[in-house]
Formats: structure tokens, C-alpha cells, sequence
């Protein structure tokens, strides 16, 4: 039913003429970190994010298969304490730029993370027409994969996206700009819970 | 929101005082409804209007915001062979290796401050021992992007939070805790296009904004999308203009001595729609209303937020200055250096598009006016940042100084540099 939707196709549409742009352009991304140098610099990281960023904490996200510009600018913040969360800015004290650089370039080279769990048919409804009621992929992509600077969303894990979507909302956090803050804003706990339950299970 | 009162607002029979004060209820009745953890609430959806969505111009091409490059930029990375400026010019690359680093103020000893972002830091550049080198002399603030030097102190305000040091730039090496003057100020905490300008005023106060805390919204007029102005101590606040949604930049004409300010334009208004702005505002109109929410550009009235006659009374601005090319920093050349037409021009920084297919901006202009705003004409001054046959970037001018001998600080935002350009027969 979905199929017919035109506002779908028209999402779909975008996706392709956007994958193509991102395939003609990978070159200068690819030659930007060194992989192998960043998963060991990474080995410490395994013990909250799972091996290639794969097997999180409750609470804590996967990283792999997300975006690398997302990941840079995310590590700087967090090495230098202005997002804060505890224990990240104490793990990454004494890396460079180079290594945040190289540990980003390793985490995006990975198989992006599948969340499992159980599949609420009216949570994932709710959030489904949440997420296209506020455009989500209009940044994150209509596959929610992301692009540069805006992270991967899809599949993420559940717990960690409602606390991500929140700290928005209520100005905890910021991204690399605010705009999240604004458009997270007034949104309330169950249409958040119900937004995560549905990008969680893509 | 009852679909009555909406469909009404739609209609454009309500006015905005009306709407204004219907918002603010709503806002109060969706945060207790978040609170509550209410059921989603029936369309239409006033929390939506207030975040500023219309899912139905979002369904575009992917446009997503340029993150800011958080890590350093070495200066073999900076292609400075491809910026280009009007013969007879040189440009330089002056400082490097400060991420994120944005507007400028200058002290009377040559230190250059820049604030910042995401970044959350504030940085001093001076020449040492005939060695130009940079510092963080304030770190971790939430978008310390307001910077004013003073007779003898910096001044930094960042979200909702005002310092000042005292004596700094005797103090370099150690930097003392600043005096903090926040609780005087009274900002906002909303972060949203709270970031501040920051601009001394003939008049001797302090002028800055406070922007609207979404895209497009209802806001309330009091406190978000208007320039202020207040005694160095945070006494005597006074709101000088409204419906400004987000200045970026503003400086006082060097014959008129009158407040003039770039505005950025909503988002999510079509390749075409909503043109950044310069705007004047008159000596005898103080508080006078630049239309936002409900008027855009050279007077295009918002499809979203409808009031009758949205542009009566609005102070429309000298000139547009091109969709979603982020108009920032902005100050008029005063200098001696530079050839007579750029005399009292208005010198601008284009940030660069975000949401828009085929980017504009990424560049420096000239804006020639009469004091009074007649007869304004743009001319390119430094361009190179944004090659348009590959509709690619690769800096983003975000603020203009001029410095004493006449030349020019272009602040690179991407890279986390600063140009100078300079001119010699």
C-alpha cells in the first residue's frame, strides 16, 4: 500500500538521485583517515560499544556503519567535555585529531549495526507516522542511513535514541548545530518512545 | 489547538497579538501534555507550528546542514590559489588551526578574539616574539559565539551567559577568572539561533540579539527575534528592533551613526523563496518590526504563519541579499587603505546555503548604499570558497574586521582560519 503513496516515491526518488551523488563523491571521503589505525586506537571502545562498534551497552549507541563526518565531529565534542557523558571525555583524553580522524574512518567502514528486539505493530506505526509527519528523512534520508554530519539513525539502538531524541528536547545536548533542539521542540515522551521504536526497527 | 481557532489562523482573520497570545498558551499546555506523557494529540498539532515543521516542504532533495569541521585544518589543506578578489588585491592567510572559529573583536593591543560554536571555545590570536600564535583562553560554553572588546575587557556572551575579563589582554598567559554577568543580562536559555553578535554602539551600550528559537514560529515578541541593546553592566535593556529572526552580524553606519544588520531568511521555503537581508533601521523608528514571522525578504508574506496584511508597518530591508546564503558578519569599511568605492560600504560574509539544491553564497560582498539605504548595489569582493561547476565547498566566510592599517580579516569558519586582505596600487 505503501508503494502507491506518492509522497513515498517521491522520497524514493530523492534517495536514488542522493545515492548517486554520495557514490559519485566518495573519493575524497575515502581518502580521509587511516582504518586499520583507527581500530587500534579503538580497542578500548569495545568494552561499551562492542567489537566494530557492534554489541552496545544498554544505553549506549552503535557506532558501526555511521556516518564519518558525524563521527569526528561527535568524538571532538566529547574529548573536549561539551557533550557530556560521563566516562567518553576521560577515554579519549591525550587523543589527537588524527586519531579521533582515523577512529572515525574505522567505525564508518563497518557493516552498519541491525538492532534486534521485539516489534511493537502499533508502536512501529505510531512512530512511522511520526517520523514522516516531522521529515526526518528529509536530513537523515528516507532509508534513515544519514549523510554526512547527520548521523545513521536506522536500526540504532531503541534505549539510546529515546535518550538522544530527549536530551534534544530539553536542551541537554547539541548536535554540530542546534537544529534538532528546534525541531525536537514540545515533543512529547510517548511520541519520542514511539519515533525510537520505529527507527530501532528498520 | 481547537481546529476552529486553527482553521481560522489559516484563514488569516486572526491577528497576531491573537495568535501570539493563543501561542504562548499552547506552548504552556504542550510542555505539561510532555510531562504527562499525553497521547499524541489530534491534528493539526500546535507543537508542530511552534517547532516550525511543515513536513511538506521538507520533502526535498536531502539537504541536511553542513557540519562545521571540528578537528584542526593544517594550512597545506587550505587551497588560499583559489580565492579570488578585484585586481590590485591580495589575499593572505593570516591564522590557522582554530576549529570552529568565528566572529572577531579586536583589542587595542592587537589581540584578535574569535568565538565559536559547537565548539564551545573562545580563542586569542597575537603576535609573539614575531610569531603569530593562537590560545583557548575560554572553553566548554555552549556557543560562546559573541565577542566585543572594550577598554581593556572581553566581553563573551554564550548561551544565557554573559562574562566579561577584566585587563585580558595583560593577562594572556594566565587568564583570569572573568566577572560573570549573566544573572544582570537576563538572556534566554533556548539555544536554537540564540548564539550571539555582539556590537558596541555609539551610544556606548552593548547591542545584541536574541533570534527565534525555530525556522518559522510564532514567538514571543518580548523576548526572542529582536536586536536589544543595554548598559555595559546589563542595566537598562532595550529592544531597538523586532521580527528579526536571526542577525548574524550588524554595525553602526560610519555618517549616520544608524544600526544596520543582515538577517538569514527562513528554511524550507523553496529554492527561491526568502531572501537573506541588509537592513537599516532608521534613527527615529527604534523597536520598529522587520516582519518576522509573518514577513519575509522584500515583503513575501509567510505561507505557514498567516495574518492579515502581514507586511503593514514592516521595515523592509535596503537590499536582499540571496535565499538561504547565510548572511552573516557584517561591518562598513572605514578604512584608508582600500580603493574610494569600498568608503562606507557595508562589507558582508555569506556563510554559504545549507538548504538549497545549488549553493549560493560561500563568499564576501561589497554593498554600496546611500547613508539612508537608496540605491544599493552588491559587488563580489572575495570569492573561490564554492566551486559552482562541482556545486561543492570548501570554506565559509562568517565574519569581516577591518584592522588599523586599512586592510581586512575574513574569518573561515570550515577551516578554522583567517584571511587578510590587503590592497596596494
Amino acid at each position: 500500500m505503501q508503494s502507491h503513496d506518492p509522497a513515498r516515491r517521491r522520497f524514493r526518488r530523492a534517495f536514488f538521485f542522493l545515492a548517486l551523488t554520495l557514490v559519485c563523491g566518495t573519493t575524497s571521503a575515502q581518502t580521509r583517515g587511516d582504518p586499520a589505525r583507527g581500530a587500534q586506537k579503538a580497542a578500548a571502545c569495545v568494552a561499551c560499544h562492542g567489537p566494530e562498534g557492534r554489541a552496545p551497552l544498554p544505553g549506549m549507541p552503535a557506532l558501526a556503519g555511521q556516518q564519518r563526518e558525524f563521527l569526528e565531529t561527535q568524538l571532538v565534542l566529547l574529548r573536549e567535555g561539551l557533550r557530556n557523558v560521563p566516562g567518553m571525555e576521560g577515554m579519549l583524553r591525550g587523543f589527537n585529531d588524527r586519531d579521533l580522524i582515523d577512529i572515525a574512518a574505522y567505525y564508518s567502514a563497518a557493516r552498519p549495526y541491525t538492532e534486534s528486539g521485539t516489534r511493537d505493530a502499533q508502536k512501529h506505526a505510531a512512530g512511522a507516522a511520526q517520523s514522516r509527519a516531522r521529515a526526518c528523512g528529509s536530513c537523515h534520508l528516507s532509508d534513515y542511513s544519514g549523510q554526512r554530519g547527520t548521523p545513521r539513525i536506522s536500526n540504532q539502538r531503541e534505549d539510546y535514541l529515546v535518550l538522544t531524541l530527549k536530551a534534544y528536547r530539553d536542551d541537554k545536548r547539541t548536535g554540530s548545530d542546534t537544529n534538532m533542539n528546534g525541531l525536537m521542540y514540545g515533543v512529547s515522551d510517548a511520541e519520542i518512545e514511539a519515533i525510537a521504536h520505529y527507527l530501532a526497527h528498520q | 489547538m481547537s481546529t476552529a481557532l486553527w482553521s481560522r489562523v489559516v484563514a488569516g482573520v486572526v491577528t497576531p497579538a491573537v495568535v501570539s497570545g493563543f501561542f504562548a498558551a499552547a506552548a504552556l499546555t504542550s510542555m505539561s501534555a510532555a510531562v504527562a506523557q499525553s497521547a499524541p494529540a489530534a491534528k493539526p498539532d500546535p507543537r508542530v507550528l511552534m517547532g516550525g515543521f511543515h513536513p511538506e516542504r521538507m520533502d526535498s532533495q536531502g539537504l541536511t546542514p553542513h557540519a562545521t569541521r571540528a578537528t584542526v585544518t593544517p594550512p597545506e589543506d587550505i587551497p588560499l590559489n583559489r580565492l579570488q578578489v578585484p585586481p590590485g588585491f591580495k589575499i593572505e592567510l593570516w591564522a590557522h588551526g582554530n576549529p570552529g572559529a568565528r566572529m572577531m573583536a579586536r583589542g587595542d593591543q592587537g589581540t584578535v578574539f574569535q568565538g565559536s560554536r559547537a565548539i564551545g571555545r573562545v580563542y586569542a590570536i597575537s603576535d609573539k616574539d614575531g610569531k603569530r600564535t593562537s590560545k583557548v583562553i575560554a572553553e566548554k560554553l555552549v556557543q560562546p559565539n559573541g565577542v566585543l572588546f572594550h577598554k581593556g575587557s572581553l566581553y563573551v556572551v554564550a548561551i544565557n551567559k554573559v562574562l566579561r575579563y577584566d585587563n585580558i589582554e595583560a593577562n594572556l598567559d594566565n587568564i583570569p577568572a572573568p566577572v560573570d554577568l549573566t544573572d544582570a543580562f537576563k538572556l534566554p536559555p533556548e539555544v536554537h539561533h540564540n548564539w550571539k553578535f555582539l556590537a558596541m554602539g555609539p551610544d556606548g551600550k552593548i547591542y545584541m540579539q536574541v533570534g527565534a528559537p525555530c525556522n518559522v514560529c510564532e514567538i514571543n515578541p518580548g523576548v526572542h527575534g529582536q536586536i536589544r541593546r543595554y548598559n555595559l553592566d546589563g542595566s537598562g535593556m532595550e529592544i531597538v528592533a523586532r521580527g528579526v529572526r536571526n542577525t548574524v552580524g550588524f554595525d553602526f553606519h560610519p555618517k549616520t551613526g544608524e544600526l544596520w544588520f543582515t538577517d538569514n531568511g527562513r528554511d524550507w521555503g523553496g529554492e527561491n523563496g526568502f531572501e537573506e537581508e541588509l537592513n537599516r533601521l532608521p534613527k527615529d523608528m527604534i523597536g520598529a518590526h522587520f516582519g518576522f514571522p509573518y514577513c519575509h525578504g522584500n515583503g513575501q508574506p509567510d505561507p505557514d504563519i498567516r495574518v492579515p496584511n502581514p507586511c503593514a508597518n514592516v521595515v523592509l530591508p535596503v537590499i536582499t541579499l540571496g535565499p538561504h546564503s547565510a548572511a552573516l558578519g557584517m561591518r562598513f569599511y572605514t578604512g584608508k587603505m582600500f580603493p574610494p568605492e569600498f568608503n562606507d560600504a557595508a562589507i558582508v560574509a555569506r556563510r554559504g546555503s545549507w538548504n538549497r539544491t545549488v549553493k549560493i553564497g560561500y563568499d564576501v560582498l561589497r554593498i554600496n548604499a546611500t547613508p539612508d539605504g537608496k540605491n544599493p548595489r552588491i559587488t563580489p569582493f572575495v570569492t573561490g570558497f564554492l566551486d559552482t561547476a562541482k556545486n561543492e565547498f570548501w570554506g565559509r566566510p562568517v565574519d569581516v574586521m577591518q584592522l588599523p592599517d586599512g586592510s581586512m580579516l575574513v574569518a573561515d569558519e570550515q577551516n578554522g582560519a583567517i584571511y587578510r586582505v590587503s590592497y596596494s596600487k
